[in-house]
């Protein structure tokens, strides 16, 4: 594939050809720039031959071009948020990659040691062996070697690193409060000692260290953003701004258990887009899906699908483009590890994630977040932000069991695992011609005809969504109440899990009834409508079932063991919701043979 | 020891009958004192106990990531050092690959590694002679392909080779030929993943399949039924070879050491997840008389195991020794080594991106080294 934006007319073949092409290039640039990582992703393929070139032509080494090229692509992606103009990307990129470059030939090539640059951890007290291409290494270096310095003072190479070390530093020390600045500047230059700051700030010498790492933290920040070339940023206090949405209404009857689409549906109200939520979860196949861990009644099978396939494919159903910030980060324990095996891996800074919410949040619009810090019972939820505040370094964000909402630091939000941030644009409001191809009931009977066929596929498990990682294993659809009966009667010695007994039912027997109200209102007729009916009918009756074993097993955190007779009555009253279960499938069956019959005749 | 009678112990296995069976024999040992037993999903969660005020006294994880984060956990080599004779009782491979920076976080539980199991029958049909110790990889793939059967519409209905699609299946081959995917302090794959030996053994494996056809390639119809039944050759763990004892198929299955690689290095992998003691546990004499209980003095939880046991004793204890078939597995661990999901916790996450390239390599034919030494950006 070419490249876009226009910058390359040696490789396009006509004009209009290179005009569509930098035009794509542009729109992802511009999604990119929103935070759309897939959008990134797709540019970064574009172009990455093309920087490989230019890392190659500067270096004459291919492999250290492979290394250039990655690093740059590194910056760019932490730092899209900040390109000025998208048809401006390709500019851009060259000018971090000849950054890089540059960088990588002072520092003395591929056989020069080589840090990697997540490696903030690492030390260098080796005064000879300073990185100056790294803010860590060089305050390193500056705490150990001021006590040296007056024995060097009058090395001429010594001087030369100090001043460069001094400017290095100035040129970035902006970024920081006066507060921050004059703790760091007391620490690092003046050579105090954290308790003698404290003394002379009348703070704790806790604070102090606090405030140190901060600094370091931010200073690195933008120790990046000088070396990208971009305008620095004013100390926060000066452009810190806050803004705080107003979400609709969201009473608990409107409510539905999957909290994906619950969220989804509260954002789409809260943009003026009000939709039934029964039909949301009808619509989204959401209704219709049950997985079970192989492992024991765990409930993360909930959560078992493809975020991104899944939100990008109903956003569009819905008239909508999903632009997605996704990422797992290397250093934390990862939960879900089944939904976001092939997530890439990220590192916890906040300017990866703060420009897309300020962004969304500014054009009025809510954030749908996963949250991995969902207040109990509840273990990992999505969520929505709602607000944020560059003063307090806080986004607001809804939580379930916290009808006021919540908020949660700058920081928890960078070091949040589970990087999976979505933000939804209406696509009429991009282009009017690429939605709604025929009428409106044409159109939902066409999408309800599509869910019904999902249900049935799901249900006899042609549809699952299976993890790489192979110790990860879900029974799906009607296999799924086997499974989930299996290890209720596994023997006293090797009980179910309780919290996850818990969470199962309370999600399920919701989930059943939202079938059951969907299949109420497609927009069938005849014989297809009268077994649709007759489904519905029969999903109440196996969330009946569910909401007879939530009484028994009440979603609370508990570490209870399950005795024996509580597993039986539990896996008695799974097997009727599976009966009742699969007569609804059977009824869908016979849904589908007639919508059939009646597009045939 | 001291006073306190209760103790809190998280876990991350499913299957709980091992434990509840530790629980009862400790309790009944030790009147008074109570063992509660809460299970966790994943790692995340025990993370997240571990860290809040109400931490658990011991932690189970089926992996090692949440042992090697500072801080969480209380160095054991202390209480190995205090009980008689376990230092020279523990098996010196494991602890070389359990033992960080001086310190044992956790005693390790659920350990297995890998060795090549052969069907007897189907070598005997073909009158072909079983694999000998120190056979190289060019005579395994001899064999593979001549047990390897395909039917007129070319799909397998025997295949030579049974081996799945895994960067950390693949690097016991990797680091037989010289070559490690990260550095030993896991601060970088640059210099390790990019180098020749790995990209060597690479070359190798996936010649196996595109094209000696001896493995099944992901996607490719087969008709030779599941792993115990039309595979000559398998690349079987410690949960193989527990079934093929479990169910007395000793003498149907004969087992040998990996092939040599062009490399000549004697190493293998080890996988094992560990049970620790918080550092925030008031209980730890309690908790580590309860851990040494439960992970090493009872060789009945060796009677139907799928996993092998960390001491010298204890393997003979539970019969491991006089077992063909686990007498080559204890014997292996000698050799293991510290696997790169082990050292770097960013190579670890990587995981299953990194696994897309290698299917992409034996799919679609990508460039080997080219592919491979993109990897550096994933340690």
């Amino acid at each position: 594939m070419r490249d876009g934006n226009g910058l390359d007319p040696d490789v396009a073949n006509n004009a209009e050809e290179a005009k569509e092409s930098a035009d794509l290039g542009t729109e992802l640039a511009e999604r990119a720039r929103a935070g759309d990582t897939e959008a990134f992703g797709e540019l970064i393929e574009r172009h990455r031959g093309r920087a490989k070139g230019w890392a190659e032509r500067m270096t004459g080494d291919p492999h250290l071009a492979d290394d250039i090229v990655q690093d740059a692509l590194i910056r760019a992606f932490m730092h899209i948020g900040s390109l000025q103009e998208a048809n401006r990307f390709l500019p851009w990129l060259h000018r971090i990659v000849r950054n890089q470059a540059n960088m990588r030939l002072r520092r003395g090539g591929p056989h020069r040691r080589e840090k990697p640059f997540a490696s903030f951890e690492a030390r260098e007290r080796d005064g000879g062996s300073v990185d100056w291409d790294n803010l860590d290494s060089i305050l390193d270096h500056l705490t150990s070697s001021a006590g040296q310095a007056a024995m060097k003072e009058d090395d001429p190479a010594e001087h030369l690193m100090r001043k460069e070390m001094y400017e290095t530093i100035h040129s970035v020390l902006h970024c920081l409060t006066k507060k921050e600045r004059a703790i760091f500047e007391a620490y690092f230059f003046k050579q105090l000692s954290p308790d003698e700051i404290a003394a002379m700030y009348g703070m704790t010498t806790g604070s102090i260290y606090t405030y140190i790492h901060r600094s370091r933290q931010k200073l690195r920040q933008e120790q990046i953003r000088v070396s990208l070339g971009l305008l620095p940023e004013k100390g926060g206090a000066v452009l810190a701004r806050h803004k705080m949405l107003e979400l609709a209404e969201w009473p608990a009857h409107a409510s539905v258990p999957t909290t994906m689409v619950d969220r989804l549906g509260h954002m789409l109200a809260t943009m003026g887009d009000s939709r039934d939520m029964a039909e949301l979860m009808g619509l989204s196949g959401f209704a219709f899906r049950m997985q079970i861990s192989e492992k024991t009644t765990f409930a993360d099978g909930i959560y078992m699908f493809d975020w991104r396939e899944t939100l990008i494919s109903f956003a569009r159903d819905l008239g909508y483009e999903a632009a997605l910030v996704c990422g797992q980060l290397s250093d934390f324990p990862v939960p879900l590890l089944g939904a976001v095996e092939k997530f890439p891996v990220v590192l916890p800074i906040e300017e990866a994630v703060l420009p897309f919410i300020r962004q969304t949040i500014d054009s009025g619009r809510p954030v749908l977040y996963f949250d991995t810090s969902a207040a109990r019972p509840f273990v990992h939820e999505w969520s929505l932000i709602f607000g944020y505040d560059d003063e307090r370094r806080v986004v607001h964000l809804t939580d379930v069991m916290c009808p006021e909402g919540k908020t949660l630091s700058y920081e928890d939000v960078a070091d949040n695992p589970i990087r999976f941030l979505a933000a939804l644009t209406r696509q009429a409001d991009r282009d009017q011609t690429a939605f709604l191809p025929g009428p409106r009931d044409t159109r939902r009977r066409r999408l309800a005809e599509k869910s019904v066929r999902f249900a049935v596929s799901f249900a006899k498990n042609r549809s699952a969504y299976r993890p790489m990682t192979s110790y990860l294993s879900y029974a799906t659809g009607l296999a799924a109440y086997d499974t989930w009966i299996g290890h209720l009667r596994r023997g006293p010695g090797s009980p179910p899990n309780r919290y996850g007994m818990g969470h199962l039912a309370h999600a399920y027997s919701r989930t059943k009834s939202c079938a059951a109200a969907y299949l109420r209102t497609v927009p069938f007729e005849g014989e297809a409508m009268r077994f649709a009916l007759l489904a519905s009918e029969a999903y109440e009756q196996a969330a009946e079932a569910l909401r007879e074993l939530e009484e028994l097993v009440p979603f609370i955190k508990t570490a209870e063991l399950m005795q024996a007779d509580l597993c039986e009555r539990c896996a008695g009253l799974l097997e009727q919701a599976r009966t009742f279960e699969a007569s609804a499938i059977g009824y869908l069956e016979k849904t589908i043979t007639y919508l059939e019959k009646g597009t045939s005749q | 020891m001291s006073n306190a009678k209760s103790l809190k112990m998280m876990t991350e296995f499913q299957h709980l009958d091992n434990l509840l069976d530790a629980k009862a024999s400790f309790e009944k040992m030790h009147p008074g004192v109570v063992i509660t037993i809460e299970q966790a999903a994943d790692h995340a969660e025990s993370h997240r106990a571990l860290q809040s005020d109400e931490a658990p006294d011991i932690v189970e994880s089926g992996g090692w990531s949440i042992f090697n984060r500072k801080g969480l956990f209380v160095d054991l080599l202390p209480h190995v050092e205090e009980t008689p004779g376990l230092k020279e009782d523990l098996n010196p491979g494991v602890m070389r690959v359990a033992s960080k920076d001086g310190a044992l976080t956790g005693l390790p539980v659920d350990v297995a590694l890998p060795l090549i199991l052969y069907k007897r029958e189907l070598f005997d049909k073909a009158g072909i002679p079983y694999p000998q110790e120190g056979w190289t990889w060019e005579e395994m793939m001899e064999t593979a392909k001549k047990l390897t059967q395909r039917n007129e519409q070319g799909v397998a209905t025997q295949f030579g080779f049974g081996f799945g699609v895994d960067v950390e299946e693949i690097e016991p081959f990797v680091m037989r030929n010289g070559g490690r995917y990260v550095s030993p302090d896991g601060t970088t794959a640059r210099g390790y993943a990019d180098q020749l030996p790995v990209i060597e053994a690479y070359r190798m494996l996936i010649d196996a399949y595109r094209v000696h056809r001896v493995i099944r390639r992901p996607g490719e119809p087969s008709e030779a039924g599941e792993l115990h039944e039309g595979f000559a050759l398998i690349f079987g763990f410690a949960w193989f070879a527990g079934a093929v004892v479990r169910y007395g198929l000793e003498d149907k299955y004969g087992v040998v050491g990996l092939p040599r690689m062009p490399g000549g290095e004697n190493a293998n992998m080890i996988y094992m997840g560990a049970a620790g003691i918080s550092a925030k546990s008031p209980n730890r004499e309690l908790a580590w008389a309860f851990l040494r209980h439960y992970v090493l003095e009872r060789p009945e939880a060796f009677r139907h195991a799928n996993t092998l046991p960390i001491t010298k004793s204890l393997a003979e204890r539970s019969g491991y020794t006089d077992n063909p078939v686990w007498r080559r597995f204890i014997e292996e661990m000698d050799v293991v080594q510290p696997s790169g999901f082990y050292l770097s916790e960013r190579w670890n996450s990587s995981r299953q991106l990194i696994n897309e390239e290698i299917i992409r390599m034996i799919n679609e034919g990508a460039d080997v080294a080219q592919t491979i030494r993109g990897w550096t950006r994933f340690g």
